[in-house]
């Protein structure tokens, strides 16, 4: 059979996996003890009793929120900059993909040397423009933007690319003939351009909300969750439940509520999708 | 030409100037990390840490010989290599011959399958990690290459994006070679295969890609040192130096070897993502 290959770890590493995390949020196991008994929501509001959840569910919507905008806009104006070819584009196209191929793990330590007060190149830019330097990933109140910062910068090529091959694709017979001023341009863009490439914007808010939700690599290097808890997401806080403190069970808990605000999210996404993405 | 006419040609030179310095402006910006990195690890061990210069005044070459001859690093890139490499080849096969039964072969439950696929695929593959841990360590396959490899055997990704491009494969291609007598694994390696090598050599690196920068995963199955992958291993480097102050060279110089052959990798398969990942990805919902 040609599904069995695939579907044997799927159903073990995935599947089976999942259904399982749901199951152990409702039980008082833990990793050692052979048995367990099933004790119904006290997981959940063990979780919901925690102060550091609801500061988690924050910093997640603020993060997820603070790389979707910026990511999406930023990598549209550059497709809609390189869309036409100029001497030096496709080496542009290039620098700016590449943070998207290199590890996680390997660019956020060269962006904590970055971020370092003393000697590292981040102050060394703000005073050169006169300004005062900041404390980066080392103060509760600038760490959450540090990690964006870098988020952002790694998934920027992402959805420049994606951008790049739909504006390709729109038919060029949709643009009026002849050369058009700017005010023109500008209605056009907003007219035909934006509607026809709609299904990548979609695409593309999906799978950079997930992946935002999902983000655990940069946290891990830059701040561990800190300073205090300012970026504790809800999937490091899962983290440090699970393979720190050894809560299984309130860990599992944690995931199977990601997950619902992963449908959930989707499922307002899809809803609302109807109203301002065009399939043709 | 009127004085009007001139006013639009000088007012549209100057916004075009005006993007592109703008762009160059974000490449640059996006460029400037990897710079920084390089050049730190080329400084003289006393000027990384002076902020006087931002090029090293002169080139030395002793951090990245360090990190080559006397550290760990060259075996986390040789087992990140070799265990990507088999993932990949894993990976690609279980797709392929996934994506294949859900276009061109009909069974009950097919939609539900691929229902099931998409949301895993959303899905925060975190969730799964704890039970995943438990089914390793049952197997006693905890801090094995085995473990790690067959918990990677399959990427729902990848199915996702060989049905996407299966599907613009016409139908009756593969009923008229079913009616010739070809078996299902012939028409796959000799009819759809070449007919969508691109998707499959798209697939093929960006997977090796994700096995490759794979850190969360590894790292909680892993704890000998001597099967670190490379971002695990990279990240001890990184705080066992931390004890006595960041040597920031000698990080950089770690950072290096393991980014750059990445980029120049990139730099030759460039065409493949530029096109691959935009042009056949799902955009059709």
């Amino acid at each position: 059979m040609f599904i069995l290959p695939a579907l044997i770890p799927l159903c073990v590493f995935w599947i089976y996996p999942i259904c399982r995390a749901i199951w152990i949020s409702f039980t008082d196991w833990d990793f050692m003890s052979p048995t367990y008994s099933f004790q119904g929501l006290l997981n959940y509001m063990a979780v919901f009793r925690d102060s550091r959840f609801y500061e988690a569910l924050w910093n997640t919507l603020v993060f997820t929120f603070g790389t979707l905008f910026p990511t999406i806009f930023i990598g549209l104006l550059l497709a809609l900059g390189l869309s036409k070819k100029f001497h030096g584009s496709q080496i542009m196209k290039f620098i700016i993909f590449s943070p998207w191929i290199t590890p996680t793990v390997a660019i956020s330590i060269v962006w904590t040397w970055i971020f370092q007060p003393d000697g590292g190149i981040a102050n060394q830019i703000l005073n050169l423009l006169h300004l005062p330097g900041l404390k980066w990933i080392f103060s509760s109140d600038t760490s959450m933007l540090s990690v964006i910062l870098v988020t952002v910068w790694k998934s920027l090529g992402y959805a420049m690319i994606f951008y790049l091959s739909a504006i390709e694709k729109v038919p060029k017979d949709l643009y009026e003939a002849g050369s058009i001023d700017g005010a023109r341009k500008v209605r056009q863009f907003f007219d035909i351009t934006l509607p026809s490439i709609s299904p990548t914007t979609f695409f593309l808010t999906i799978i950079t909300m997930i992946n935002s939700l999902q983000a655990y690599d940069q946290i891990q290097i830059l701040t561990q969750g800190g300073p205090s808890g300012s970026t504790r997401t809800l999937l490091y806080m899962y983290y440090q439940l699970g393979f720190q403190e050894f809560s299984i069970g309130k860990a599992s808990a944690v995931a199977t509520i990601m997950m619902i605000i992963t449908v959930v999210l989707s499922v307002l996404q899809f809803m609302y999708s109807k109203k301002w993405v065009n399939y043709e | 030409m009127n004085k009007k006419r001139y006013k639009q040609l000088f007012v549209s030179i100057a916004a075009g100037e005006i993007k592109i310095l703008l762009i160059t402006l974000i490449s640059a910006f996006t460029a400037l990390p990897f710079v920084w990195m390089i050049s730190s690890c080329l400084k003289p061990g006393s000027e990384v840490m002076s902020s006087s210069s931002f090029l090293p005044s002169t080139v030395t070459w002793d951090n990245l010989i360090s990190v080559i001859t006397s550290s760990p690093i060259p075996t986390y890139i040789f087992n990140t290599m070799w265990i990507s490499l088999v993932i990949v080849a894993l990976q690609v096969i279980t797709s392929a011959l996934l994506a294949y039964a859900l276009v061109f072969m009909k069974f009950r439950s097919r939609n539900i399958l691929f229902g099931i696929i998409m949301a895993t695929y959303m899905l925060p593959v975190a969730a799964t990690y704890i039970p995943s841990y438990i089914i390793l360590s049952k197997m006693n396959l905890l801090n094995t290459f085995t473990g790690l490899i067959i918990s990677s055997t399959v990427s729902t990704f990848g199915i996702f994006q060989l049905r996407q491009a299966f599907m613009q494969i016409p139908k009756s291609l593969v009923e008229a070679a079913r009616i010739d007598g070809s078996s299902h694994l012939e028409i796959l390696c000799n009819i759809v295969g070449p007919m969508t090598k691109s998707s499959f050599i798209t697939l093929g690196l960006m997977s090796f890609i994700s096995a490759y920068n794979n850190y969360m995963w590894p790292s909680l199955i892993t704890n000998d040192p001597d099967k670190y992958l490379v971002s695990q291993g990279l990240r001890s480097f990184f705080i066992e130096g931390g004890a006595y102050g960041t040597n920031w060279g000698l990080v950089m110089a770690a950072s290096a070897v393991i980014i750059v052959p990445l980029l120049v990798m990139f730099a030759l398969t460039e065409k493949w993502f530029v096109n691959g990942i935009g042009g056949e990805t799902g955009v059709k919902g």
